[in-house]
């Protein structure tokens, strides 16, 4: 029953923290600044996100929960794949080509995303 | 068996009950909190019964207590079950993926099989259980709140692997 417990222990520690979420994952000293069109958006949960096509390559894109973009006046129809929006934001410390949105222009209006 | 999780998981994202998961912009934000309701109920209720049983709080009666807080617990589990269903659809591929779900799942699985055999191994003792407390009992009881507690921890670390 011991060893029974320290392996249940043992489980409870979790593998090396990879932080897909993790606010640490990103490089907050890059900061990217791009004009850009989604290939594709996803607008869902538990956030929303998109890809695109940036310096040759297909980056995925972090937006935010579906509730606070539409809380901050941003709709699908904004982002829709092939519409221009500005976006600021910053890109993965571990090279990988994922970029997380600070904030967004679509249409002309300025969303914050955190 | 990751096969069979990971078929469910494109199935239910892409059925219409996940496309609302995901699109809502209420379901998930209301699932997370009817969840972590749960949790707070099924950890509350029976990780003081497992204290309980393995010796704290000895001016309590056990079989009183396991009667008061037991159902307690179920309720929030039977409030997880949905709740969580509601967040695995949203995100169903990536959580099948998840590693840290994976071991959520296998925990979950033994956790509640701890609880049933705790129940028919020792249900029927909890009225006389100060006066031998047996020690399959009070290592079950242990055993609970340890899983319990790595299920939640699991649970809120999915995010963050």
């Amino acid at each position: 029953m011991k060893r029974a417990l320290i392996l249940l222990a043992a489980l409870a520690i979790p593998t090396a923290a990879a932080g897909h979420h993790g606010w640490s994952s990103y490089d907050t000293e890059q900061v990217l600044r791009l004009d850009a069109r989604f290939t594709s958006v996803s607008w869902s949960n538990p956030h929303g996100h998109a890809t695109m096509t940036y310096r040759g390559k297909q980056w995925h894109v972090v937006l935010a929960p579906v509730a606070r973009m539409e809380a901050r006046g941003l709709t699908p129809a904004m982002i829709a794949p092939g519409k221009r929006v500005q976006l600021v934001g910053y890109p993965r410390k571990d090279g990988t080509t994922e970029m997380r949105i600070e904030r967004l222009t679509a249409e002309g209006k300025t969303v914050e995303l955190r | 068996m990751e096969a069979l999780l990971s078929g469910y998981a494109e199935w239910i994202q892409a059925s219409p009950f996940g496309v609302w998961a995901a699109q809502s912009s209420l379901a998930y934000p209301v699932a997370n909190l009817v969840h972590l309701l749960g949790l707070v109920m099924l950890v509350g209720g029976i990780g003081v019964v497992d204290l309980r049983l393995v010796g704290a709080f000895r001016s309590l009666p056990p079989a009183t207590l396991s009667r008061a807080l037991t159902p307690v617990a179920i309720a929030g589990l039977l409030l997880m079950i949905p709740s969580g269903s509601i967040m695995f659809a949203a995100d169903a591929k990536s959580m099948a993926d998840s590693a840290t779900f994976q071991r959520k799942l296998v925990l979950i699985a033994v956790a509640l099989a701890n609880a049933i055999l705790f129940r028919a191994i020792w249900g029927k003792r909890l009225a006389d259980w100060d006066t031998s407390p047996p020690l399959g009992g009070k290592s079950m009881a242990g055993a609970s709140l340890v899983l319990w507690l790595a299920v939640a921890a699991h649970g809120r670390l999915i995010a963050y692997s």
